[in-house]
């Protein structure tokens, strides 16, 4: 049965090659007082609303698939990459992830990995010892649950997940990889993810290699996660999206855009802004002579290359409201 | 979002400890009644009014599960969320699709009891497991004890869940994602402490339902119980693979306001129906109607009329017991009877004691006390300690009490076997009592089964320790507690067990390899679920050491086997049984399972579920050694090629069953073949077709 602790304290996972002892320590004290909250939300909801703010997100998403034409249109994904939306009573949560597609080549869909993990988080949020302030919890418990699966499902992906604690009006991300999130305020970008590479377009990455390659696969830990806290004001715009939207779109360009929706309360005008990016995002990777911030990045790194980077886009746009 | 934004907190008095809020447990309708009845001032005759006992008895609620109290098995491992029996709460997830899916309930209950009229075979002739009857017919299957108190269909499995609010129920529906068509009971626990039996599956109920989910909502029976706790039951015999639960609906009608009021008229008449309805009832008690013994008004009195003597020579017993059974219907229709006889003078009390008791061992509990009601003579030899050497109380789980408890103890003083699984929920056994009874009756008992068993703490562990000696068989499973139940040393005091259950139980390690240790004659051990705090390693390099009897052995989801475990299993050569499903997960095999089918020729049931470092030449290894295998599970491992699958069932002449569900190398078009094979081949395949 399920109390928080019994969980946390069983997820020892020699398995998984590294040990979250680091996630044991912090989540049992942040999984009692989870458990506390969540707990008292629920008659404490009336009360709670009369005081502080609490904040939500009015978010849209948007995307296209690298190859159009083999990938048919299924809601949560673009191709490989994926993304969920959840809501409970003390959070608001957003993730994507993108799949590595170097795994097509051994005969593994590398969509169905970051599908999975997306769709898993998305059940996690609901579940009782789910905890809003650590987003990182939600990647391992996610990743746990791929191995309890009677169906293989081997692959590997990036992922960035953001939770709007709704009680302090904090946002708690968690990124492996180079996935990630800019937040827009005023004009200008207050809070950006950085980009966790091993070595050029080899970013950090979650990952099941079939049994016995496991020596020769990139494999991080959920613990290598990039994790990030700060607090929101209202019209905020945050934006998660998969390295299909940075690598072609400069981030000047972005923020213009970004920029015009701060404060934007009306879905469909954001939903606009946002079919807006991941066109652009589109366009710019098809493009073969413009000098996207990929081929930049290629140049500092003595690769000669020029154009966009043809990938799969996914484009999550969020405003906070409160 | 849902609307329970409108609801009022805390409305309801329950006192469930694990009552987490789920955000979607109520249906939306509930929210939007509530609003209505709040703007229309009590339309519907509750609100704020104390009405007479005939008020409308507030509006019509469905509800779903809100949490799980208790259940006795599920796939999962308990910290995961995919096909685990939390899946069961809120709203369907994956209803009306039919498939196996992770975000349902199904059950694997291991080894299931069994129906069996007391025979000479050791094994029924009406075999069950979590499906079909392979587990009946695997090494490691057990015996029921006291079987003759089992009802027709058999409980194997269970839930008890939880709702939000109180209803009188009309309805209760079980929404079946896969295989349906196992649930044979619905329990509701009142206000009065009592659980009732709002529907019971006859034969006919269970003719095997068409593949497909649906919704399954049995006419219940009338009443008029509160309730919002639920207990379903399972029995998985005339299944072809695991069923899986997506959610469970109560509708009923609620009580509002008015509840302590008829609450209370409840319990009154609640009082009475129970009295009528105890199934075993004290003789102290006048309750009931004095039922006749086992054969009847008519025998008696056709043996009267017939001035019948028995003769008894030297095998006279063994003549009467025959006669008894086999011609007596036969003598009695050849002779006719005529009315208005003289007084008798030879009745069926004259039979000699030990007949008669042999005439009573074959009833069950229930109607044993309901025998002792009819006489004297009858209550002395229905209290006779011979007819309670095997006593279960688990079919009897809903009215076990510290007080039956306590009446057995009288009578049991040669108690050998005993069973109180799935007693003392919801605290109608204490564990003093508990402890009495094992005090004054436990020191012969070679057979102990305390399966879900909820009133066991540390101390009545204890006392098993101290008490039971000679156990040969100790089956503790379910007692998953934190901090673990089993942390005492004076299990260890144990010495002669042959079989020990702990399937889905918590324990510390070194008390386990301390029982290990001691007990060599071990045959069969079950540790499934135990893998995650447990290094099974050191556990299998234990077992190569101490228990080289071992026959059979199961690890289900001990997650850190690992080769070096496999290799230390290889030198247990008696073994005919393992389950290493779940087990070894990222490593590779290495040589293991070829040691393994090398030093066990006995083997006859290998479960290799979800190992996914089974590569093709252990496939092809398995085809060459495994002359003996029976049942072997090769579910989701990759790698599984037709031509591998062919070799196999060529080569393992006695195979009956092959799992091959979610082998995703075997395609489409190979389902038909393995449909032709399955045929000519006489083995049961199962596969994972999309449906």
């Amino acid at each position: 049965m399920h109390s928080s602790l019994n969980w946390t304290s069983r997820l020892i996972s020699r398995a998984l090659r590294s040990s979250f002892s680091t996630l044991l320590e912090t989540a049992t004290g942040g999984g009692g007082g989870a458990a506390a909250k969540s707990g008292a939300t629920k008659s404490g909801a009336a009360a709670g609303s009369s005081g502080c703010p609490r904040p939500r997100f009015v978010s849209v998403v948007c995307g296209f698939a690298k190859d159009n034409l083999r990938h048919k249109y299924k809601p949560g994904k673009y191709g490989e990459d994926s993304w969920f939306k959840a809501s409970t009573e003390s959070a608001d949560v957003m993730g994507v992830a993108d799949g590595v597609g170097g795994w097509r080549s051994y005969g593994i869909d590398p969509g169905e990995f970051s599908s999975f993990l997306m769709r898993t988080c998305e059940r996690l949020v609901q579940c009782s010892h789910f905890n809003p302030q650590r987003p990182v919890n939600l990647l391992a418990y996610s990743y746990c649950e791929l191995m309890e699966q009677k169906k293989p499902i081997l692959g590997s992906s990036t992922a960035c997940v953001l939770i709007l604690n709704r009680e302090t009006s904090t946002v708690h991300t968690a990124n492996i990889g180079d996935s990630g999130f800019i937040v827009v305020r005023q004009g200008q970008v207050v809070h950006k993810s950085e980009e966790q590479q091993h070595y050029f377009n080899t970013p950090f990455q979650l990952s099941l290699p079939p049994p016995g390659h496991g020596p020769n696969v990139l494999s991080d830990s959920p613990e290598s996660a990039d994790t990030m806290s700060f607090p929101v004001r209202d019209g905020d715009v945050i934006l998660i999206a998969t390295d299909g939207v940075f690598d072609n779109v400069p981030e000047d360009l972005m923020l213009q855009v970004l920029s015009e929706v701060e404060g934007e309360r009306d879905p469909v005008k954001l939903q606009m802004t946002a079919n807006s990016l991941a066109l652009m995002a589109r366009t710019l990777s098809l493009n073969s002579e413009f000098l996207s911030p990929f081929a930049l990045s290629a140049r500092r790194n003595n690769i000669q290359a020029r154009g966009g980077k043809p990938d799969d886009i996914t484009v999550v746009l969020a405003t906070v409201a409160m | 979002m849902s609307l329970l934004a409108y609801v009022e907190p805390g409305e309801s008095s329950d006192t469930e400890p694990e009552a987490e809020a789920e955000p979607d447990a109520l249906v939306d309708f509930t929210a939007m009644l509530r609003q209505r009845q709040r703007e229309y001032g009590g339309w519907f005759g509750c609100g704020s009014k104390m009405q007479a006992e005939q008020s409308d008895q507030g509006y019509y609620l469905e509800q779903y599960v809100l949490g799980v109290l208790d259940f006795s098995s599920q796939y999962g491992i308990d910290y995961s969320i995919s096909y685990t029996a939390a899946n069961v709460i809120g709203r369907p997830t994956k209803f009306p699709a039919y498939g196996d899916y992770p975000e349902t309930f199904p059950m694997v209950s291991r080894s299931g009891p069994c129906r069996t009229v007391r025979s000479e075979f050791p094994f029924n002739s009406r075999p069950q497991r979590t499906y079909g009857d392979w587990w009946q017919r695997a090494p490691s299957a057990t015996r029921e004890i006291q079987a003759q108190n089992l009802p027709k269909l058999a409980t194997h499995d269970y839930i008890v869940v939880y709702f939000e609010e109180f209803v009188v129920p009309t309805e209760v529906a079980i929404f079946e994602t896969f295989n349906p068509g196992a649930v044979v009971r619905i329990w509701a626990y009142g206000l009065t402490k009592h659980w009732t039996c709002l529907w019971e599956a006859t034969e006919s109920d269970l003719a095997r339902p068409a593949l497909d989910s649906r919704r399954f909502a049995p006419a219940l029976k009338k009443t008029t119980m509160i309730t919002k706790t639920l207990r379903i039951d399972f029995n998985h015999s005339r299944l072809n693979y695991y069923t899986e639960i997506d959610a469970i609906m109560l509708c009923g009608r609620t009580v509002s306001k008015t509840q302590s009021l008829l609450g209370r008229q409840q319990r009154t008449k609640q009082s009475h129906q129970s009295q009528r309805q105890a199934l075993v009832s004290p003789p102290a008690e006048a309750a009931g109607p004095p039922a006749p013994d086992g054969s009847g008004g008519p025998i008696s009195y056709k043996l009267r009329t017939l001035k019948f003597q028995p003769k008894c020579h030297e095998d006279g017993a063994t003549k009467l017991h025959d006669f008894i059974n086999n011609d007596l219907s036969q003598f009695l229709m050849e002779h006719s009877v005529e009315g208005g006889e003289p007084p008798p003078r030879v009745c069926l009390t004259d039979l000699p004691f030990e007949i008669l008791l042999r005439i009573l061992s074959y009833l069950d509990l229930k109607s044993l006390f309901r025998v002792g009601q009819v006489s004297r003579t009858f209550y002395d030899i229905s209290t006779h300690p011979l007819l309670y050497a095997e006593l279960s109380l688990k079919p009897y789980w809903h009215v076990a009490s510290s007080e039956l408890l306590c009446t057995l103890a009288r009578r049991a003083t040669m108690l050998r076997k005993l069973d109180l699984s799935w007693c003392g929920a919801l605290g109608n056994v204490s564990p003093t009592e508990f402890k009495k009874f094992l005090t004054q009756r436990g020191d012969n008992l070679t057979h102990l089964r305390l399966n879900s068993c909820k009133f066991l703490n540390a101390s009545c562990i204890e006392n098993v320790g101290i008490v039971c000696d000679n156990l040969i068989e100790l089956s503790l499973r379910n007692c998953a507690t934190d901090p673990p139940l089993l942390n005492f040393s004076c299990l260890a005091n144990l010495k002669n067990l042959e079989r020990l259950d702990l399937f889905q139980t918590a324990f510390e390690t070194e008390l386990l390899l301390s029982m290990l240790e001691g007990n060599r004659k071990l045959k069969h051990l079950n540790l499934a679920f135990c893998g995650v705090s447990v290094n099974m390693d050191n556990v299998a390099a234990h077992l190569a050491t101490y228990n080289t009897q071992l026959i059979s052995l199961d690890l289900w989801k001990a997650h850190f086997l690992s080769a070096r475990g496999l290799l230390s299993l290889t030198r247990l050569h008696q073994l005919e049984e393992l389950d290493l499903g779940w087990c070894l997960r990222e490593a590779s095999l290495g040589d293991g399972l070829f040691q393994l089918l090398s030093n066990c020729p006995n083997l006859k049931k290998l479960f290799l579920s979800a190992v996914r470092g089974t590569t093709e030449r252990d496939l092809m290894h398995i085809a060459a050694l495994g002359k003996n295998l029976e049942q072997l599970d090769l579910m989701g491992i990759l790698n599984i090629t037709h031509e591998r699958v062919y070799d196999i069932l060529v080569h393992c002449p006695k195979l009956q069953l092959l799992d091959l569900s979610f082998c995703d190398n075997i395609m489409d078009r190979d389902f038909d073949l393995l449909a032709e094979w399955s045929h000519q081949f006489t083995v049961d395949i199962k596969t994972s077709r999309r449906y």
